[in-house]
This record gives C-alpha cells, structure tokens and sequence, in this order.
C-alpha cells in the first residue's frame, strides 16, 4: 500500500495544473480548488492515520531502487507539518472564496503552494527538498502581489529577492553536503556529515541555519517580512505565516535535529540568543504599532523565536515544544490574519481566542505552547530563559489587547462591511483553537511522535 | 581544479552582492542572477570527477565522471530562469506604476503616499 503515500502530491498537483487554465475569479473555479484542497487534505489524514499507529513509511518513485527513483518518507515529524499547513491553506482558500476571489490565478498559485509544501514535507532527500521548497517559494511570491495595489509589487519584489538569496545558500549547503557525503539521501547524509571534518559540517550548518531564519523571518533576517505581511490580502497574510513560515521551523529541526545533530549541540547557545532576540524585537516592535497587520506581522517574528529557542534546548522536551509550538501558532496566526478585515461580536470574541492563544491563556491552545516551553526552560535550568518567555508573554498580551481595544472593543478603524458567511471560517479556526486547548492530549501526543522521529537526537 | 572553480564562485557570488547593494531594480535582478549562477558552479564543483563521459555502456577500465551533479545543475538552472522571469515581471510592474527603477526614487514616492494617506486620514 504504498500508493496511498503518494495520493496527496498527485492530487494537488495535478488539479493546479488544470487550475490555471481557468479562471479563478469565477465562484465555481474557486469552489473547485476547495474541493481538490479537501481530497488532498483528507488523503494526508489517512496517512497521517496510518504513520501515527504504525511508524514511518517509505516508497521510491517508480519502483526504482532507493538512490536512484525520489524516495518519498511520511514519518510523524513531516506528516505533522503537512497537516497543520494543508489545514491553514485549505481554510484561507475558503475564506477568500467566500469574499469573493480577485484574481485569475488565485486559487491555482495556493493549490500549487499546498503542492510544493506536501513535497517538501515528505521528500527524504536534500536535494528534492530544496526543488519543492522553490516550488512553494514561487507559488509564494506570485502569491504576495495578490490583490495589493501598485505598491505591493515592491514588496513582493523584496522578498523575493531575499528569500531566493536564502534559497541560492541552501543550495549551496547542498553542494557541500554532496561534495562531503557523496549522498543526498538524508540517512546517508546523517552519517555521512558526522564523519565529515569539523570546519565543513559547521559551514553547511551555518549556511542551512541562515537559509531558514530568512524563511522564518527571524530578527536580524527579517525586514521583508512586514512590508509583505502589511500589503498582501489577509487570507495571503494567514497563508504565508501559518503555513510558509513552516518551511523554516521543519528545516531548523530536519536539518538541526536530524541531519546535523553534532553542530546543532555545538551552536544551540546561537539558537537560544537568535530566538530570544527575536522575541524581544517582535514583541516591542508590535507593542509601538497601531495597524493590525503591523502588529500581527512583528507579532510573527516575535512567536518564531520561541520555535528557535526550544530547538536550542533541545533534547525531547524541547523538541517536542518546538513542534507543538510550531503548530500552534501556525493556526493563531491564520485566525488572526484572517479575522482583521472582518467586523461584528462573533469575529471579535474569535480574535479575542486567538489574542488569548498568543498570549498563551487557557483554555486556547497557545497555553500549552506556553506550558511545554516552561517546561523546556525548567529543563534547561536556566531562569534567564524561563523570565525570557514569560517576558515575551507578557508584551504579547499588551499588544494583543492594544489590538483588540482599539478595532472590536472601541471600533476606532472601521473596514468595509463584509457578508455574513465571511465569517464562518474564523468562527471554525476559534473553535478549533479552544478545542485543541480544553483537549489537549492530541496535541501533546502527536508533538512528543515528532520529536521522537527525529533521528539520533530524540530520546 | 577544485581551487580555480572556489576563485570563480567567489568572484561571481561577490560581483552578485555588489550589483544586489546598487540602487536599482534590474541591477538588484542581474545580482540575483549571478549568485544563483555561483551557486550552480558550487554544485558542478561540488562533484568533480575526471573521466569519461557517462553514457551507458560504459567504456571498460576507465573511470565515469559523476552525472548526478550535472542533473543537479540542469534543474537549479531552470528554477534560477524561472525565478529570474518572475523577478523581471515584478520589476516591470514596479515600473509601469512609478515610472522608476532606482530605489532611493521609489523610496521617495513610498513616503510621499504614506503621507498623503495619513492626511487623508487626519
């Protein structure tokens, strides 16, 4: 049964391919993506069904033998990250179809998003991973210009020129790989790079670190991310910062974990400042903002660096925070992005869950968040760190509250009235978010089987 | 060899980042260009074997240079072309709504809007 594993990657492919030919303004076009986005969703649940209760599973592309045929692996970790950013790209698809598509291209380019960040998930070689990964990054930047005024093509422009500069030094981390390991498989590259000299394994380290946080958006490798966050539609906005920024967060712990475990002990101190300068900034940067998206888009930076920090700490518990908190705000950031232009009690008691999983408040999911990290901090027996995120917490729930006050409490801004129906996709992710939180045994189990199948450095 | 193809890299890649720093939109893309270019030289570098050509069958007794990084090469050219025209779209667009390409001007006609819309709002 090992054409299951390749369900999800033909379904959104081939259906955005067919997609561009129409045009995706027209509500049945749109309807259709959902519809192709659903499938390729539903097809991930069952594997994901299967991967959780039976281990990883493992299949080579036309029946050549593994090294020469595209190994594909569904193992928790990627199955996971595929999950969370298929369900943030699928309800932001909905979202816009409801509003009312406004572009030719709209819903093929997110369907080809899904399709890139699938393979990008599953694929068990560097080298695929890096063409997947471009696949999604183009969707992405085709995506920014999406219903923006003239100015945004200059955002866009920026970021993809930032972003293919972190691509160009993956690839070049690529060829150092291959040039010390002879192999792109990833279990021969494991084994390969730890028995590669100490100077080439710390340079493709630093190299795959620094290729991840521009896609993360960390602190000194972030200033496209506003611009773009700021002038994309908020359904783009919601993708690109619930289900995109999850390249990064997978990378940092495939390649930190998985890959390089030696240099990721050797440089997690960098880590653990990385993130926590990140944290800092984001949150003080949004605390001095008035617009939404501007605060939600330092808000972003901000809540990447917690990712950064638990996979500095490492070891199961930190792993697992680092999954679990990837995730997590993978889905308040697609709440929040998308219920910024909405207005009305409902969307404002949703905004209101997804500000309180930010800050991490129970019954919202981002209390667990907050509770693993915690835990990972006490681990490490550093109280600097445990101040650090109770800190960051606390400028979140400032922020956030600023936010909230001054658009659904007081309605100083006030945005065009939107139909009634925009509002059920945010009602579902709100609902989604308390759920998650008030049951929260899921969440944990599945955090604590990606961690685990993270090679050598799981427990 | 392998020391003549790192100079190479190192030329291309630093000629990319100074045409990147330049104020201007199509140099910023033809610094793009050239560093995906360093980027797919350290690819070819990256697996330099000397023989013959790796084409079945093979000849006996002589070693095959390695055709993978050739493979690797050929499909990072093609996402280099492919983002390059994307990037190219990008510009032109930026140019057909402001009529410029140099950053320092762009940056002007950014903070004259930003402040017309503030007074808009005031």
């Amino acid at each position: 049964m090992t054409d299951l594993l390749f369900l999800p990657l033909l379904v959104p492919w081939l259906a955005a391919v067919g997609l561009v030919l129409l045009d995706g303004r027209r509500p049945g076009v749109a309807w259709l993506a959902v519809g192709a986005l659903a499938a390729h969703l539903a097809a991930l649940a069952v594997l994901a069904a299967r991967v959780f209760e039976r281990g990883p599973e493992q299949a080579v592309t036309g029946e050549w033998p593994a090294g020469v045929g595209i190994v594909v692996r569904a193992d928790a970790l990627g199955m996971v990250f595929a999950l969370l950013s298929s369900a943030v790209i699928l309800a932001a698809l909905v979202h816009e179809t409801l509003a009312g598509v406004g572009g030719r291209r709209f819903p093929a380019l997110v369907v080809f998003m899904a399709a890139g960040l699938t393979g990008l998930f599953l694929a068990r070689d560097v080298f695929n991973f890096y063409v997947f990964f471009e696949v999604a990054m183009i969707s992405a930047y085709a995506l920014s210009t999406y219903g923006g005024e003239a100015r945004q093509a200059g955002a866009a422009f920026v970021f993809a020129v930032v972003n293919l500069l972190g691509s160009f030094l993956f690839l070049i981390a690529v060829a150092g790989i291959y040039h010390q390991t002879g192999t792109l498989d990833m279990d021969g590259v494991t084994t390969g790079l730890a028995a590669a000299g100490p100077n080439a394994a710390i340079l493709i380290a630093v190299l795959v670190l620094v290729a991840f946080s521009v896609k993360l958006g960390l602190f000194p490798f972030h200033p496209w991310l506003p611009a773009v966050y700021i002038g994309a539609r908020p359904a783009v906005a919601a993708i690109l910062a619930g289900a995109l920024a999850n390249i990064g967060s997978y990378g940092v712990l495939r390649f930190g974990a998985d890959l390089l475990p030696a240099q990721l002990r050797a440089g997690s101190i960098v880590l653990v400042v990385l993130g926590s300068a990140s944290i800092v900034y984001g949150a003080v940067q949004a605390i001095g903002r008035r617009d939404s998206a501007e605060v939600l888009a330092y808000s972003a930076i901000g809540q990447v660096g917690y990712v950064l920090v638990a996979v500095g700490v490492g070891g199961a518990v930190g792993l697992g925070a680092a999954v679990l908190y990837a995730l997590v705000n993978g889905l308040n950031k697609a709440l929040l992005f998308l219920s910024i232009d909405l207005r009305g009690w409902l969307v404002g008691a949703a905004f209101a869950v997804g500000a309180f999983s930010v800050v991490g408040v129970p019954p919202a999911a981002g209390f667990l968040g907050k509770v693993v990290m915690f835990r990972a901090g006490v681990e490490t027996g550093s109280v600097a760190l445990v101040v650090l995120i109770f800190l960051g917490g606390a400028l979140s729930f400032l922020y956030m509250f600023q936010l909230y006050q001054t658009d659904f409490w007081a309605g100083a801004r006030e945005v065009g009235r939107s139909a009634p129906r925009t509002r059920v996709v945010v009602l579902v992710l709100a609902v989604l978010v308390l759920a998650l939180g008030a049951w929260p045994e899921p969440l944990l189990a599945v955090s604590r089987d990606a961690a685990e199948a993270l090679g050598p450095e799981g427990p | 060899m392998t020391l003549l193809v790192s100079v190479v890299v190192a030329i291309v890649f630093g000629s990319g980042c100074y045409l990147l720093l330049k104020g201007d939109l199509f140099r910023v893309v033809a610094g793009t260009v050239l560093i995906s270019n360093a980027a797919v030289l350290t690819l070819v570098g990256a697996g330099f074997t000397r023989g013959a050509a790796p084409i079945r069958p093979f000849p006996p007794g002589s070693e095959v240079s390695d055709p993978l990084v050739q493979a690797l090469a050929l499909t990072a050219l093609i996402i280099g072309f492919g983002v390059t025209a994307l990037l190219l779209t990008l510009a032109a667009r930026v140019y057909a709504s402001s009529r410029t390409v140099d950053l320092d001007q762009l940056s002007q006609i950014e903070a004259t809007r930003e402040d017309e819309l503030e007074e808009a709002e005031a």
